[in-house]
């Protein structure tokens, strides 16, 4: 195991990161086809990790990570349990600092703006950042309906009935789950399947008309069927959104992202990022000898 | 195999079992011996009072000015503890409820302070909240007063709601206030639209208890409302109620009429809590049912 704090691995693995850096406004752009070029279409960088580190009180969680998110791709972040994927994604869209006690440092810009600015309202920063959790969350007091149309409501995305009428369909529409609840849309959040309610709880999430939208284990509190429907749903959507989910499976990294991070726990018990690249290079010939001994199961 | 599995289902050892019988059967005995006080009571109250409480007049009569003389009801102890307990109940769920909120997202010493306080003051003797409204209100005002009452209630009942509230917004499931937070709602929307309606049925619990706690309470009221022999719905007049006219009673319970009284306002200050109660949890179960129509 050759886990250093000052890994060569990050400095082998990120030459496009070096770029971004030396362009201090990290204006979002056309960024080079990686070198061992799959035959995607360059692709718009949507969000860039600076050397992101977070802790949990004393412990460090996360240590040093940098990382490009494609636009209108999936990204998953993969590894082992203990390093940091479900911290590191919390970062990015600052609910790491709900937790008490949690703080983290480095950068995270979205379209060139680190989210992490003392100018910038945590909330305000959700609400273009979506999130969907591992364990299906709708709200237990409030009908199918409400549960998409009162965040949207709150946060003055819509006014009047009619719009909110409108979102409602066309978001539950989106999420793939219209036809299974537009006859009960008065019925409780939590009267669904736990599919049925993790497809309402992206159906919620897109109704404040996010950009990016992350996923925490979206699929692990559901059975083969449902895990099936979500990562169908999540192919249309990248059409539109930029989407990084975090997840144990590596199947299901490996069907649905089209960017992958591996990432592992160091000596010093934080995650760092070992390797991203394009999934099908992740999974077929990977750089580093951590990763290949992760995807062909011998650690992890 | 067959015959390890049976040996594996093989009859639990007869002391095992003893002792499993014999801790079921002492809680038993611990529930009956709990539940003989209660029935003891309310059977006590209920043969003695049920007599005055079958004339409709003892609702809707005041007492005589004499409390040795037959007849007459307890209409102005009825009506001023509904209006005192009312505008305590008023007065103290808001505050009860901000700092319910305040303890559980906001935090920090102050937080803490509060928290303190409020637990010293749940600890307090009810007679020291009635010599505090005392000195600090009728004193000031120059007469006793239903307001005064009001107020003696809402600081005997604010502790009550305040910790109860501030548990049930702790038990606020994570997944819930996450997706609330993720949403980019503000502190406060989330709390009014989400966190309170998740624990609705547990504030309404915690705001029963409370009434009920008030309701009940004679000695705050002594120094303030005082009490009194007429109807009056004026905040500003002495103003009797139901603890104060038992207390009156009972102390001349050598006189039938005052000793029937007295147990008559005990039995309808029972069903007057027991109704409370009943409608909480009618109100938080039909809620609940709407809630999640699996």
């Amino acid at each position: 195991m050759t886990t250093r704090s000052e890994d060569p691995l990050l400095a082998v693995e990120t030459p496009q990161m070096t770029a971004s850096v030396a362009d201090p406004g990290g204006v979002p752009g056309a960024r080079p086809e990686p070198a061992a070029g799959s035959a995607r279409p360059p692709t718009e960088v949507a969000m860039t990790v600076r050397d992101l580190s977070a802790w949990y009180g004393q412990r460090r969680a996360v240590r040093e990570i940098s990382l490009d998110i494609d636009a209108r791709a999936i990204t998953a972040i993969i590894g082992p349990s203990g390093s940091g994927k479900s911290t590191l994604l919390r970062c990015l869209d600052r609910m790491h600092e709900v937790v008490p006690g949690a703080r983290s440092s480095g950068q995270v810009l979205y379209q060139g703006v680190d989210i992490y600015d003392p100018m910038i309202e945590p909330a305000a920063v959700r609400r273009t950042i979506g999130m969907v959790f591992q364990q299906p969350n709708p709200f237990p007091t409030m009908t199918i309906y409400d549960n998409v149309a009162a965040p949207a409501r709150f946060n003055g995305v819509v006014k009047g009935k009619a719009a909110e009428d409108d979102l409602v369909q066309r978001c539950l529409t989106r999420a793939a789950l219209w036809n299974e609840v537009k006859d009960k849309l008065r019925h409780g959040g939590t009267s669904l399947s736990g599919g049925q309610q993790q497809r309402l709880c992206i159906a919620r999430a897109l109704a404040l008309e996010p950009k990016v939208l992350l996923m925490d284990e979206p699929c692990s509190a559901l059975d083969p069927v449902a895990t099936l429907q979500v990562e169908e749903l999540m192919s249309h959507l990248k059409a539109d959104y930029t989407i990084v989910i975090v997840t144990h499976n590596m199947q299901q990294a490996s069907r649905v992202s089209d960017t992958t991070a591996f990432l592992t726990m160091g000596e010093d018990r934080a995650g760092y990022l070992v390797e991203v690249g394009p999934t099908s290079e992740i999974f077929t010939s990977p750089k580093q000898q951590l990763t290949e001994d992760y995807i062909s199961g011998r650690f992890g | 195999m067959a015959s390890e599995a049976v040996a594996a289902f093989a009859p639990t050892d007869r002391r095992r079992r003893v002792k499993a019988n014999l801790l079921v059967i002492c809680a038993a005995i611990a529930l009956i011996l709990a539940l003989i006080p209660l029935v003891a009571v309310f059977g006590y109250v209920f043969v003695n009072g049920i007599r005055s409480m079958l004339s409709l007049d003892f609702l809707i009569q005041d007492p005589p000015a004499d409390l040795s003389a037959t007849g007459g009801g307890v209409r102005n102890a009825l009506v001023g503890t509904l209006e005192m307990t009312g505008l305590a109940t008023l007065i103290a769920v808001p505050i009860a409820l901000g700092m319910a909120v305040f303890a559980v997202e906001v935090g920090g010493r102050l937080a803490q302070a509060a928290r303190f306080l409020i637990d010293v003051l749940a600890g307090l003797p009810s007679i020291v909240v009635g010599i505090f409204i005392y000195t600090s209100v009728v004193v000031t005002q120059g007469h006793f007063s239903g307001l005064a009452g009001s107020l003696a209630l809402a600081i005997v009942m604010l502790p009550v709601v305040t910790v109860s509230a501030e548990e049930i917004l702790r038990l606020t499931p994570r997944p819930i206030a996450e997706g609330a937070r993720a949403l980019g709602l503000t502190r406060w929307r989330a709390i009014m639209s989400v966190f309170v309606p998740v624990g609705l049925s547990g504030i309404i619990t915690g705001i029963l208890l409370g009434v009920s706690r008030a309701i009940g309470e004679t000695a705050p009221l002594i120094f303030t409302s005082l009490g009194n022999n007429f109807f009056t719905l004026d905040l500003n007049q002495p103003m009797q109620a139901l603890p104060l006219l038992i207390y009156r009673n009972a102390l001349n319970s050598a006189f039938d009429a005052a000793r029937d009284r007295a147990f008559g306002a005990a039995l309808l200050l029972i069903l007057i809590v027991l109704g409370f109660n009943l409608a909480g949890r009618w109100l938080t179960a039909r809620r609940r049912l709407a809630g999640s129509s699996r």
